[in-house]
């Protein structure tokens, strides 16, 4: 089976580019000498410094790219050919973090920063005065292998500003994995941005040398998009993923008839959208990321606190820093809708559009439903044992396993895995609760509040809101003001003053 | 009265006290199995040294594999790697339940049981170490190799393929074992032709290289690389487009294993760079760093390197 991955690359590459005839390469020659010859090569108002050292582009190039927020190497189990380096293992591996405590797992980098649009969000508008540059698709390769060689990376996250046109971007992304998949013979994870506006035949043959495959929604709505993103449009930006859905299709059909066809994008794709730039709910965020999900079966949604690094009129002005806990919030909502089975209709709605601040959407979902519990952990299934809060799918499993031998108690339960800090006031035992707990929704919040998660500062700019108390704290208050307060429909009026 | 079982702190030396304490008919109530040194003696009790057989090993891991299934015995296997006083005691008694008491598979599954608990929580650091070594594990490129490892050093008997035989899976659900010839290795040459040595150090609790050889040698096929743990003076070996051993009793030249050649450095310097452009200043958090990357792992990773 080996040698026909091996062939594969090398396959791929070919027979997309025979479908269209020899003409399209010829096309893109074209296009890229037209550009040259209206600009002149290497300038569209830009500076360029030709003399930076590898060191230096790395480092500006690194820092350009940092906002992405994918850097997980998962989806894709390919083993090693025995030959040639690489390999990948469908949980991924994170291979270091960095100081914001973000997992390091590929190599990511822009292949230019320089770029033809003035998006008001991004360190890369065209109207910022940075420098700019560029790699070589040789440069990628050696810094891919060699840090790969050393056990650093998981391999490589390519992502670009967009020089001269999307076409001629798109090309030089497929030239750097051309010649990194099929040069270098490197089998490690590639993931790659599809970029919107660029030809699908490039999309499509950049797809079956990468592993995933991204575009980013940039921003929840379309209207957010058109103020903060005056040169994209969300036709734009879904028109590439809708192709590489379908293109997905068509491929899994074709693996169906010969296994040794070649893969397109075997790690599915994914996207990301900032957050906090615009006034979209979470309740809005959630419900897009759900129809992402559904409609063009993504693997990932990925959230990205806004963080101000334009001042511009038209973006926010966040004093408390970037709305991290908003994000953590997000991404928790999003584990509960990809792995526990919950829709976004459950954990939001039109009336409370937004998460509790003060509690997770697990918790704050079975204050709401008590009804719900207590589940029996002896008998309950294992789609009702994941809706407890302190319970995940691991433990769940576990439970499910372990009780065909016997009985389960409390010790046991809290050895396989189970948060009985939180569980407790959910579950019973035989019938029994751990404690005599009071099944109401005020005595369990104050409980699950005293259990302390750790918020980030954030959460403390709430003190402004008491306008009649200095000594602003939660114990003085009853469970539905602490609900409001966490919840607060106005939650978010601080992250979006301008 | 007691009859212990001292053995020594490998798997095969486990999985030989496991045979011999079953084969002594003493009654498995009255048995128990203690691995290494370090124990404080029993009075009321007899004791027995046990030789390491690595032929009864195999068969106790066959047995086990047959009887108790594929899921229990890499539980058993990795919690015998493990760095605990007690793990003898605890794998005999889950062995005594799967194969003498509940005969039947996935026993390993029944955390409700202490001893079983107590194996798979065993089983469960093991293979949490080990992940963690696959992610910081870091290679070096040596200067000069040829001297590296020290003459005379003693070869394990145990080789890749009896330490962690390489299962296909057979059309009717079972396992055969692959034949493990092919990946034994002549004997270990490292001259000029292997200029390129790439080098790693790492200071694990548990017997963990057994666990990185499969995963790096498919990784890093023609890479010539060491991984070696100083905890217990051990070390992993693979010679380019060879299988993998671990060598036992080794002790390294420090000078040679801290020279790194000119392109190594030129790299590490690329690498801190990245590391350190890729932070977001606006969400540093030192905590959430630490939680994932614990500073134990620091000392030998090319980014914290002073």
């Amino acid at each position: 089976m080996e040698e026909h991955i091996a062939a594969q690359w090398n396959s791929a590459a070919n027979a997309t580019q025979q479908r269209r005839g020899s003409c399209a390469a010829g096309f893109f020659v074209l296009r890229r000498r037209k550009w040259g010859e209206v600009f002149g090569e290497g300038s569209a108002g830009m500076h360029i410094c030709q003399e930076l050292s590898l060191f230096e582009k790395l480092n500006i190039l690194t820092d350009a790219a940092k906002y992405d927020v994918a850097c997980t190497s998962s989806g894709v189990d390919r083993g090693g050919d025995g030959k040639h380096m690489g390999n990948c293992t469908a949980p991924g591996i994170c291979h270091s973090f960095s100081a914001d405590g973000r997992c390091i797992s590929l190599l990511k980098i822009l292949f230019t920063n320089e770029c033809i649009y003035n998006c008001h969000y991004c360190v890369n508008r065209c109207s910022n005065d940075v420098v700019r540059t560029s790699f070589t698709p040789e440069e990628v390769c050696t810094l891919t292998m060699e840090f790969y060689r050393r056990n650093m990376i998981e391999g490589l996250f390519l992502s670009s500003g967009i020089l001269y046109s999307p076409d001629y971007t798109m090309e030089q992304i497929y030239e750097t994995l051309y010649r990194l998949r099929v040069v270098c013979q490197f089998r490690g994870y590639i993931h790659v941005k599809a970029i919107p506006g660029a030809d699908p035949l490039l999309i499509e043959k950049t797809g079956f040398l990468a592993d995933r495959m991204s575009v980013n929604l940039e921003l929840p709505t379309a209207e957010g998009l058109k103020k903060l993103a005056p040169n994209k449009t969300r036709q734009k930006i879904l028109a590439p993923m809708r192709q590489v859905q379908k293109k997905l299709a068509e491929n899994k059909n074709e693996l169906m008839m010969y296994r040794q066809a070649p893969k397109f994008v075997p790690a599915g794709q994914s996207t990301q959208m900032i957050i906090g730039a615009t006034p979209e709910s979470d309740f809005q965020i959630i419900s897009v990321a759900e129809s992402l999900y559904q409609k063009f079966e993504l693997k990932r949604v990925f959230y990205s606190a806004f963080i101000s690094v334009n001042e511009d009129p038209l973006l926010p002005v966040l004093p408390g820093g970037p709305p991290l806990l908003r994000e953590h919030r997000l991404y928790q909502a999003d584990w509960l809708m990809r792995f526990y089975g919950f829709q976004a209709g459950e954990l939001l709605n039109e009336k409370h559009p937004n998460f509790n601040m003060l509690l997770d959407p697990k918790c704050d979902w079975a204050l709401a439903h008590l009804e719900e519990f207590p589940v029996e952990m002896n008998r309950a299934p294992y789609e009702k044992l994941l809706r407890v809060p302190g319970i995940g799918p691991k433990s769940a499993l576990r439970i499910v396993k372990a009780r065909k031998f016997g009985k389960l108690d409390y010790p046991s339960l809290k050895k396989m895995g189970v948060v009985l800090k939180r569980a407790v006031y959910f579950i019973t035992c035989e019938g029994r609760m751990m404690y005599p707990i009071k099944m109401e929704e005020d005595f369990i919040l104050r409980n699950l509040l005293n259990v302390k998660e750790r918020l980030p500062i954030e959460t403390q700019t709430y003190r402004q809101l008491s306008l009649f108390d200095d000594t602003f704290s939660v114990e003085g208050m009853n469970s539905s003001q602490l609900l409001q307060l966490g919840r607060g429909g106005d939650g978010y009026e601080n992250d979006l003053s301008v | 009265m007691r009859t212990i079982f001292q053995c020594e702190d490998s798997v095969d030396g486990i999985f030989t006290a496991v045979y011999e304490a079953w084969d002594s008919r003493l009654g498995l109530a009255n048995v128990t199995i203690q691995p290494g040194e370090g124990h404080t003696m029993s009075l009321f009790s007899s004791y027995c040294q046990v030789e390491t057989d690595h032929e009864k090993a195999a068969r106790v891991a066959e047995t086990i594999r047959r009887k108790m299934g594929w899921e229990d015995y890499q539980v058993i296997y990795q919690a015998a790697l493990a760095h605990d006083p007690e793990k003898g005691e605890a794998i005999f008694s889950t062995l005594v339940l799967g194969l003498a008491v509940l005969k039947q598979k996935n026993v390993t599954r029944k955390l409700q049981d202490p001893a079983v608990r107590k194996t798979f929580e065993l089983s469960r650091r093991v293979g949490n170490e080990a992940h963690r070594y696959k992610m910081f594990v870091r290679f070096r490129e040596l200067a000069g190799v040829e001297h590296n490892l020290k003459k005379g050093q003693q070869w394990a008997e145990r080789e890749a393929g009896d330490i962690l035989p390489v299962l296909d899976r057979e059309e009717d659900g079972g396992y055969k074992i692959a034949p493990t010839e092919d990946r034994r290795l002549e004997k270990l040459e490292l001259t000029e032709a292997h200029a390129s040595l790439m080098f790693s150090e790492i200071e694990p609790e548990n017997h963990i290289l057994a666990t990185l050889g499969e995963h790096f040698t498919d990784r890093f096929p023609q890479m010539n690389f060491a991984i070696y743990d100083r905890t217990h003076r051990e070390c992993l070996v693979h010679p380019a487009g060879k299988g993998w051993v671990v060598l036992e009793e080794v002790d390294l030249e420090e000078t040679l294993i801290r020279s790194y050649s000119r392109k190594e450095q030129e790299f590490a310097r690329l690498w801190k760079g990245f590391v350190k452009s890729i932070a977001i200043e606006e969400r540093i958090n030192p905590r959430c760093q630490m939680n994932f990357m614990p500073k134990k792992y620091w000392k030998h990773m090319t980014e914290h390197e002073v």
